[in-house]
């Protein structure tokens, strides 16, 4: 188990040393406990050794594809994932994301990028909003009264408009993919339908972004879905 | 031949083919330029004719009423008539035939050889004389005559196959030409045999004239032995056709093979001369062309050669820059201390993110080459597209005022998110890099209606592009200005590629005194209506 229940556990599981090295030192400087694996094997005893808060998964690894990685992962664990890709593998970052992957980063990436996106991950696990409401920007989103306002005041949402952002704002700072949105809020006949989700994000933009051509919040993450950025930093 | 039918009209007009002989295109006057038959009359029927002159003027002469002196003149005339029309033998023939018929028939006493006297032995010499000299006069001109007429002939043919053989670009349609050309002055059916992949002769495919298997084997020998060779010639004279081999400095580029009209016993050296140069005409158009194709192999192996060097020029010089940059400033950073720290780190992350460009470019460029872009398209909004590009091109657009220009009712198009993220961040990074700092860009999207597409441009108010790279502005490894030094040279030629693949195009336009401008085309399809639910 954790060797210090007060810092959340993170296993990392890359097959270079080097990356490994650098995610240890960005996450132990932000108060993470940190244990690696180099191989998808070596990853999955650990993982199921002494389970961490979340797993760190390079999908091109040596022994086993990262997909299969977390195929295994998921038959017995909730774990949130996190994954690591190079550029170019759009097709396998959906996949992997379909297959329950929480979240993904691209390499090269930025510290800060993967630790606004561990924040992101470990507080789903997290008990629920003390007041059910959820602010970005000038925005409060009221979950609890179905209420939202755009510098205090009111905007009306459609039921499907509501029933988008609501799900964003479950996943806020997390990579929803197309295909999970429309499942969630359509159902499965509709989900090559994307334009439907174009549609009604660009319709959220317009009344809740300050510059909808410039959206802060409701970004596009290009050819995988999209994310409800709230996490100023 | 082909033959018209007068009545039907042009348009209706068709060559009739004899059985198994392919069309061939029509002659200009509707008959073969060359005439395999010697022009004149028969040697037995010049002498025929001569004797029947001589009868007439005898018979006539039997009853004349004139001296038998003046009646030599008439002899005379008779003779040098027949010279225009009969040979000098013939002429000679005539000379003593006419002579022996004016002593014994005319010269009386009639039907007796009379004695001649003086006088009449001086017109007899003088006569004999005139005519040989007469016949041998007129038989030179007509020698010449003749000659003349085969030069003419063979000027005319060759004429006709260099105007076919220089409106046709490649080979086969010059080789097409060629024949078409054997097939109308010699009344022939050709066929061209050129050296096939299995090391034997292959007939080219335009060939009126099919082979078979003894004429293959006679073809084969004219190739081998590189001489005339079948029909005509000593060397296999059972053969169905001619087979002349095409050389050219000493080797054998094929072989032209006429198959004449049966009809044709032989051939004079004039015209086998004519069909020599014809087959040398032949032989220089396929050396000509095949020089051509060497050239242009050895165009294309240099221009491979230019590309592989400046690949590793380039690529050497991209790679390397961003690392040396790296490691001198990690260097640097375990010996500082304090605020140089900062700017080190800062140097060490524009470093790396150069590399990134550089190596995804690279990947791009690879992977369109190698056909592994398969565009998967979904519907897009431009806004987000473009929003994408500009947040992936981070701190390159640093001071950069940004006007974007969408119109309100932009609808949703069908495209590869990720291509075209990757190349709006090529346009404008490109129009970063070569517009003065500080200058605005626009980025604008919008519908062609006329042309039923959508498009995507992004405009700079830099200097334009200068008409001498506007050739190559989308190949690869061409960079905007060779002296700006950095770059791979790749940004434009991807997003040709990409907007290739996902069924687009791109445009560039340069605006005097405005600036350059970059559009890109997408088929534009409509969605269905989207309720508001």
């Amino acid at each position: 188990m954790n060797p210090d229940p007060a810092k959340p556990g993170v296993l990392v599981i890359d097959d270079e040393s080097q990356i490994r090295r650098l995610l240890r030192f960005t996450l132990e400087d932000a108060g993470y406990t940190v244990r690696e694996a180099e191989t998808g094997h070596a990853g999955l005893v650990a993982a199921a050794h002494a389970p961490p808060d979340a797993v760190i998964l390079d999908l091109g690894l040596p022994d086993l594809p990262g997909l299969e990685v977390l195929k295994r992962l998921r038959e017995w664990s909730p774990l949130p994932v996190l994954i690591l890709s190079v550029f170019g593998q759009e097709g396998s970052k959906v996949a992997a994301l379909d297959a329950g992957a929480d979240d993904y980063l691209t390499k090269p990436f930025g510290g800060a990028e993967l630790l606004a996106r561990l924040r992101a991950l470990l507080r789903r696990v997290k008990p629920a909003e003390p007041a059910g409401a959820v602010r970005f920007g000038q925005v409060e989103v009221d979950l609890m009264h179905r209420r939202v306002t755009k510098d205090g005041q009111p905007v009306k949402l459609t039921v499907k408009e509501y029933a988008l952002l609501r799900l964003l704002v479950a996943h806020r700072d997390k990579v929803l993919t197309h295909r999970q949105i429309l499942n969630e809020l359509w159902g499965q006949k509709m989900e090559g339908q994307t334009h439907y989700l174009r549609v009604f994000m660009m319709r959220l933009r317009r009344k809740l972004e300050d510059e909808p051509d410039a959206p802060k919040h409701f970004q596009t993450e290009s050819g995988i879905g999209y994310r409800l950025v709230c996490d100023a930093s | 031949m082909p033959f018209y039918l007068p009545a039907i009209p042009g348009f209706m007009r068709r060559s009739f083919p004899r059985k198994g002989v392919p069309p061939v295109a029509p002659a200009g006057r509707g008959t073969r330029l060359l005439d395999w038959k010697e022009h004149g009359l028969s040697p037995l029927r010049e002498y025929v004719e001569v004797l029947g002159v001589l009868v007439v003027v005898t018979v006539a002469g039997w009853f004349s009423p004139f001296s038998y002196h003046a009646y030599g003149l008439v002899y005379l005339l008779a003779v040098i008539m027949l010279c225009l029309r009969v040979g000098r033998w013939p002429v000679l023939v005539a000379a003593v035939v006419s002579a022996v018929a004016w002593d014994f028939l005319i010269i009386p006493p009639r039907l007796s050889f009379a004695v001649l006297d003086l006088e009449d032995v001086m017109i007899l010499g003088t006569y004999f004389v005139v005519a040989i000299i007469a016949g041998q006069v007129t038989a030179r001109i007509r020698a010449q005559e003749h000659d003349q007429r085969q030069r003419e002939q063979r000027a005319t043919a060759l004429f006709h196959l260099t105007r076919a053989l220089t409106g046709s670009r490649t080979l086969d349609e010059a080789v097409g030409a060629a024949l078409r050309q054997a097939d109308e002055i010699f009344g022939a059916e050709t066929a061209l045999l050129l050296p096939g992949g299995a090391g034997g002769l292959a007939p080219h495919a335009a060939s009126s004239f099919r082979l078979d298997e003894l004429e293959r084997n006679v073809a084969e020998c004219a190739w081998r032995e590189a001489r005339e060779t079948g029909r005509y010639t000593a060397n296999n004279p059972r053969a169905a056709a001619l087979h002349l081999p095409l050389l050219r400095a000493g080797a054998v580029l094929g072989v032209l093979v006429l198959c004449l009209p049966v009809e044709v016993a032989r051939t004079s050296p004039a015209q086998r001369e004519l069909l020599a140069a014809f087959a040398a005409q032949v032989a220089l158009l396929i050396e000509r062309e095949q020089l051509r194709a060497a050239s242009q192999r050895e165009q294309l192996l240099a221009e491979s050669d230019r590309l592989h060097r400046t690949l590793l020029d380039c690529v050497s010089h991209e790679l390397k820059t961003p690392l040396a940059v790296l490691r001198s400033a990690a260097e640097s950073l375990g010996r500082e201390t304090g605020a140089r720290r900062a700017e080190l780190a800062g140097e060490i992350l524009t470093a790396a993110s150069r590399l990134d460009r550089v190596v995804a470019n690279l990947l791009n460029q690879t992977r369109l080459e190698s056909g592994a872009v398969k565009p998967q398209p979904d519907w897009c909004d431009a806004r987000d597209l473009i929003n994408a590009a500009r947040r992936g091109l981070g701190d390159a657009l640093a001071g950069r005022p940004v006007r974007i220009e969408i119109p309100a009712d932009m609808p949703l198009f069908m495209a590869d998110a990720p291509l075209m993220e990757q190349v709006l961040t090529n346009l404008l990074h490109n129009a970063v890099r070569y517009t003065p700092a500080g200058s605005a860009l626009v980025v604008s999207a919008g519908v062609d209606e006329a042309n039923q597409r959508v498009f995507l441009a992004v405009a700079d108010h830099g200097p334009g592009i200068p008409a001498a790279i506007r050739g190559h502005l989308f190949q690869k490894f061409r960079r905007g200005s060779e002296t700006q030094g950095s770059g791979l040279g790749l940004g434009l030629s991807i997003v040709r590629g990409f907007m290739l693949a996902q069924g687009g195009e791109v445009v560039a336009e340069s605006l005097p005194g405005q600036g350059a401008k970059f559009t890109v085309y997408l088929p534009y399809t409509l969605h269905e209506t989207v309720p508001h639910e």
